[in-house]
């Protein structure tokens, strides 16, 4: 993102003629925007918001009731998610953590969860969710850099929630902490690797020498 | 401070100035900050001369009481309330009453023809206005605060509306009416616009003004609503910008010192 940032306010013009861009409406022929955020080519990318569900998104949840036909999902959104028990092996609790894929979502945004997987003995932290694709990074180079250094596993949602679990879970969390403060800046993955060379010592990219075949990080991108 | 009996005997205008030195089209300071609850999902702050009001808005979230869930769109719900410390007179008086509910009905009016709420179907938008302080215009102020708050949260609106109200003061249409040129003027008008889309959102009159003088006024609504836009802008844009100034400015920390910050 090297083109001069412009913040977009809502009601402000970001194209002559009607465009279909997220974040932004068509009125009188013309594209606005309806939130604010950044003006990055033709893109308007918002700075704050919150999770909708879509289809194919990985989210992490919480299980929040229990039914006869399955299970109602708090997946940091406006929407609930409901986990059909028709096809399930497992049976979860109140309380459980999971991850899961959506399978549909309907015109309501009523919102069905497949293919669950409970989540145990890690930490969940809550991100917003317009900052996921900058923790995940450019061809999740960013994910790939803290689970490299922390030697964390780290399941990211696209509803703004994280998985961490093994290795040093509070450097990987403040790691992402910094990311989503500092998350519409340029020359962010470079502050990052600084950041996590120094808390660890050790530089990212040298070839591990220390660890052992097999050790390796679990690094998974979910979403 | 009886009203009717002393109309005729307040001196409001002297010469072109106003009873706090203003000109007729000058409005008072204003302040807006974004961001000032953390809990909310957005918030604002407006001063705005001496009104002060705080406007934190919460959702979109599931519907409370579930009955009241509308399967094609966002409900808005809409709270004025004056503190109780709010102002000298009767205005404060603690719980909701006939005016507080108004108000709030007119905001959600207001709300409802800007949030774009056809893309949340099922839920509840809460938008909250807390007087502080009063000091004539607080309608208009909680609506400007709302509006940034609105936005704030990340939720899609069609634009920023801005709130300025007009009035009538010894035969003079001035802008931005204060306490006592409200209660002892002759017409007072508050108004919501949308900038954008020249829309009128809210217009509401005590007292008369001629049918030239209501044109007159409404050009000294969007002119002015320019102002207040302009300063909603740099609320919001402010918000952003701390956070690059921040790093930019930023030693290098380590764990211990950043160990104690709250996570966002």
């Amino acid at each position: 993102m090297e083109e001069t940032k412009r913040i977009l306010l809502p009601g402000d013009l970001v194209a002559e003629g009607p465009k279909r861009l997220d974040g932004c409406f068509v009125e009188k022929g013309n594209t606005y925007a309806a939130v604010v955020g950044i003006l990055s080519g033709e893109r308007v990318i918002p700075l704050k918001g919150f999770y909708v569900p879509r289809y194919d998104d990985y989210v992490i949840g919480i299980v929040k009731n229990v039914r006869f036909s399955g299970y109602e999902v708090e997946i940091n959104s406006p929407y609930y998610g409901t986990l059909s028990s028709r096809e399930m092996r497992e049976e979860f609790k109140v309380g459980d953590v999971i991850s899961a894929k959506i399978m549909s979502v309907n015109e309501v945004n009523d919102t069905e969860l497949v293919e669950p997987r409970r989540l145990y003995g890690g930490e969940i932290i809550e991100i917003e969710h317009v900052k996921v694709p900058r923790v995940i990074g450019k061809n999740a180079s960013m994910l790939a850099m803290i689970s490299e250094s922390t030697r964390a596993e780290v399941l990211i949602g696209k509803n703004g929630r994280i998985y961490l679990k093994g290795g040093d879970v509070a450097l990987a969390s403040l790691a992402i902490i910094k990311i989503c403060r500092e998350a519409h800046t340029s020359g962010l993955t470079e502050r990052v690797k600084e950041f996590l060379e120094k808390e660890t010592g050790t530089k990212i990219g040298a070839p591990a020498r220390e660890r052992e075949e097999g050790e390796a990080p679990e690094n998974r991108e979910v979403g | 401070m009886k009203m009717a009996s002393s109309v005729s005997k307040v001196k409001l205008l002297d010469g072109n100035k106003r009873l706090d030195g203003r000109g007729f089209k000058d409005l008072r300071d204003l302040k807006i900050t974004a961001g000032v609850l953390k809990k909310a999902q957005g918030s604002a702050m407006v001063e705005w001369g001496r009104n002060k009001v705080i406007a934190g808005v919460y959702g979109p979230r599931e519907v409370f009481p579930r009955h009241r869930t509308d399967p094609y769109r966002a409900i808005i719900n809409c709270k004025y309330a004056m503190a109780p410390f709010s102002s000298l007179e009767e205005h404060g008086r603690a719980g909701p009453n006939r005016r507080a509910m108004e108000i709030g009905k007119v905001a959600k009016h207001v709300f409802e023809n800007t949030v774009f709420t056809n893309l949340f179907p099922k839920t509840m938008i809460d938008i909250s206005m807390e007087i502080l302080q009063s000091d004539g215009g607080t309608r208009i102020a909680g609506i400007t605060a709302a509006s940034v708050a609105v936005v704030d949260a990340g939720i899609p609106v069609k634009d920023l509306v801005q709130g300025v109200s007009v009035g009538k003061v010894e035969g003079k249409l001035v802008v931005d009416l204060g306490k006592t040129e409200d209660n002892f003027g002759q017409s007072d008008v508050p108004a919501i616009v949308s900038l954008r889309s020249k829309e009128i959102l809210l217009y509401q009159m005590d007292g008369m003004l001629t049918k030239d003088e209501i044109h007159e006024s409404l050009d000294l609504i969007f002119e002015a609503a320019k102002v207040v836009r302009q300063k909603q802008a740099d609320a919001l844009k402010e918000k952003y910008e701390r956070i690059e100034e921040n790093v930019a400015s930023e030693k290098p920390s380590g764990r211990s010192e950043q160990g104690e910050e709250e996570v966002m």
